[in-house]
């Protein structure tokens, strides 16, 4: 079965399934309450969109010179930086780096490019245990299921169920009420953090002028991850270069505001090397990895480079009618919602995954909530457009488009067509056709009713009236 | 492992320059129709404003008009028996009055906070007023000390508040903060999750209790 078909079964089961859209949708409703008031708290929400939005195409189109700055700051604060062209080159540098170390145990924070490179089973298959440490991934890790949501990574569970969860992997508690669950976790990864040898976290920003990983989390745990362990990689994309630490001055703000609606995470860390020599605490080696795999040829293209600008808070996702249907798990990608249907096609391959640029209705309601304002909308379009161009489709949709075409270039063509075509239904109908395989508009008809056939067609109505309502 | 020379560096850095010859369309940064307007609302009386935001995002404020011994002392006395992990600091080897009553005092040159800390006592960088922040680095105490006991104390003068996120980098640039230390945070309230059904729960992972004491006295 194609990823197309996987997709489309999977987002007909889940959109009918109650109880998981009661789930979603108090979710989400949850977000959109918070959401409204945090951008309030701003004089000028468009402004600050704005703001983001330059200092992100800023950044992004002079990524070699930022980068590089980023580097020689780095390294001269004692800490290394490795450039990886593909997933395979980066699971091999930080697995390698690990193995050389003696590592047995890691405490790794939220990364979604941890997730695009599938690192944690890479790291497992050689005997090292990996603990999520922020509660909705270690909560999926246990379930051993891919996050659901790139923010909020365990959306889809009720209390019930991680309570369950708890009970089973865990053991010695037996309660659904959040504090002692979350209490429970607290004692779990507590241990995790005092014995891993090494920290793994994400970045939300590279900082070019100081040399520093900003690392945005609320629980805490990523200043665990990078206080505890000897070892602290940093695994990113190249895209997450910032300019300057004073653009944190409204990157952090709308970041938090746009991921969950409050006015800043609790912890906003920045991070630049391992400790310094008159530092008692903090790891004796510091790896960044700047991942390409596949953000350069995004570069290459101007029409889509500013979806490189995205800072990964989740509001495309939470914004979309589609995944507010189908929620996360249907899209079966790292990145799910507006941003993934974009972003996949690129990442892993456009034959595979163009399906993805039709899960929209091209309503625009991402592109409205993004806040670094990529075109979201736009670009499902434009992957749309070279999945006709280049990518492989199916000979029954070719010959149908083909068909349409020959009939809109002539006025008589499409008269006879549109004639046939209406007593063909009207026939098909009146013997109760409707819905059955049989039936051309099976697609809308096998969930809902056919409205009525017109007897004539749109012109033959404009003639009559003498183009009259 | 020394640094090992990096061939796929080259590779990326010319792929970089080779998209990059093809410049992004210009309207991204010519639709600036709002770019000239200011973002924030502008923080008429920054003491007022950190006060409203400590309380919004849970962070215990105790604004003192001279010495914060005797808020210092009250704060202690509502913790549970246990180490205390206190940054060693002259400023706060003063206050050992108020610690001393205490035996179970673990100063940061004696190294990293236990597990079972119970409280952290650290000064500040700078306060923001914007968003009830307080900004440590790995001075305060060490990298991450606050993170591990259930509260953290932060004992602070009113000359360290700062209106604007804005000018809080600008401070910590101006000091070479960030350029000295290994680590800089941002703390905006305490340790939360949310990811039970949306539904929040103070102290994940870090402090459950953010306590500041504002003493208001120049001295």
């Amino acid at each position: 079965m194609t990823a197309a078909q996987d997709f489309l079964r999977n987002a007909a089961t889940k959109s009918a399934d109650l109880v998981h859209r009661q789930i979603l949708r108090r979710g989400i409703d949850h977000y959109d309450a918070a959401v409204s008031s945090g951008r309030a708290r701003f004089l000028d929400w468009q402004a600050a969109r704005e703001k983001c939005q330059s200092i992100k195409c800023e950044a992004v189109n002079h990524l070699d010179r930022y980068l590089e700055e980023f580097e020689r700051r780095v390294k001269e604060h004692g800490g290394h930086v490795f450039w990886a062209e593909n997933a395979e080159k980066a699971r091999r540098y930080i697995v390698d780096l690990a193995a050389n170390r003696g590592v047995r145990t890691i405490a790794k924070s939220k990364s979604m490019v941890a997730e695009e490179i599938h690192l944690a089973p890479a790291l497992e298959k050689q005997g090292i245990r990996v603990f999520e440490t922020d509660l909705g991934e270690f909560i999926v890790q246990l379930r051993n299921e891919p996050p659901y949501h790139i923010v909020t990574p365990a959306m889809h569970l009720t209390r019930k169920d991680i309570a369950a969860l708890f009970k089973e992997k865990l053991g010695g508690i037996d309660t659904d009420d959040p504090q002692q669950l979350v209490a429970a976790a607290r004692h779990a990864l507590r241990r995790a953090f005092f014995t891993a040898e090494m920290g793994i976290t994400g970045a939300n920003f590279l900082v070019a002028d100081s040399g520093m990983v900003c690392i945005t989390t609320n629980e805490g745990n990523a200043d665990l991850g990078v206080t505890l362990p000897k070892i602290h990689v940093v695994l990113s994309g190249i895209e997450k270069i910032i300019p300057r630490m004073e653009d944190l001055a409204v990157l952090l703000p709308v970041l938090a505001t746009a991921g969950t609606g409050q006015p800043l995470t609790c912890y906003n860390t920045l991070v630049g090397g391992p400790r310094r020599t008159n530092e008692l605490t903090g790891p004796d080696e510091f790896h960044v990895v700047l991942l390409d795999n596949g953000r350069t040829d995004l570069l290459a293209d101007p029409e889509q480079r500013d979806v490189l600008h995205c800072i990964r808070c989740g509001a495309c996702l939470n914004a979309c009618p589609i995944y507010r249907n189908i929620g996360g798990h249907t899209y079966a990608t790292t990145y799910q919602g507006p941003i993934g249907s974009v972003l996949t096609p690129h990442l892993r391959g456009l034959n595979e995954f163009q399906h993805l640029s039709q899960a929209s209705s091209l309503c625009g309601a991402c592109t409205e909530a993004c806040p670094v304002k990529i075109n979201l909308h736009h670009h499902l379009l434009h992957n749309r457009r070279n999945a006709v161009e280049r990518a492989h489709r199916l000979w029954r949709e070719r010959i149908a488009f083909q068909l349409w075409r020959w009939s809109m270039m002539s006025a008589t063509r499409f008269g006879v067509l549109g004639s046939v075509g209406r007593r063909a239904l009207r026939f098909l109908y009146a013997f109760g056709l409707e819905g059955t395989p049989l039936d051309p508009l099976r697609a809308w008809t096998k969930d809902r009713s056919a409205p009525p056939i017109p007897t004539g067609s749109f012109r033959a109505l404009w003639k009559e009236h003498d183009g009259a309502n | 492992m020394a640094q090992i020379e990096n061939p796929t560096r080259e590779r990326i850095l010319a792929r970089i320059r080779n998209a990059l010859k093809t410049p992004a369309p210009m309207h991204w940064t010519n639709q600036a129709t709002h770019g000239m307007q200011p973002i924030f609302a502008p923080i008429p009386d920054a003491l007022e404003r950190f006060q409203r935001e400590c309380a919004g995002n849970r962070t215990e404020l105790i604004v003192t008009p001279n010495s914060s011994s005797e808020a210092l002392e009250t704060v202690l006395a509502s913790l549970p028996p246990g180490e205390i992990f206190v940054q060693d600091a002259p400023e706060l080897r003063e206050k050992s009055s108020a610690l001393h009553d205490r035996k179970d005092i673990r100063w940061s040159s004696e190294g990293a906070p236990h597990e079972n800390s119970q409280a952290t006592l650290t000064l500040a960088e700078v306060l923001v007023a914007q968003t009830g922040s307080v900004m440590v680095s790995a001075a305060c105490g060490g990298r991450g000390a606050f993170i591990v006991a259930p509260v953290h104390i932060v004992l602070a003068r009113a000359r360290q508040l700062v209106p604007t996120l804005d000018d809080a980098f600008a401070r910590i640039r101006e000091r070479g903060t960030a350029a000295q230390n290994s680590y800089v945070c941002l703390i905006t309230g305490s340790s939360r999750t949310a990811d039970i059904e949306k539904i929040l729960v103070m102290g994940a992972h870090g402090p459950r209790r953010l306590v500041v004491i504002l003493e208001l006295a120049t001295k």
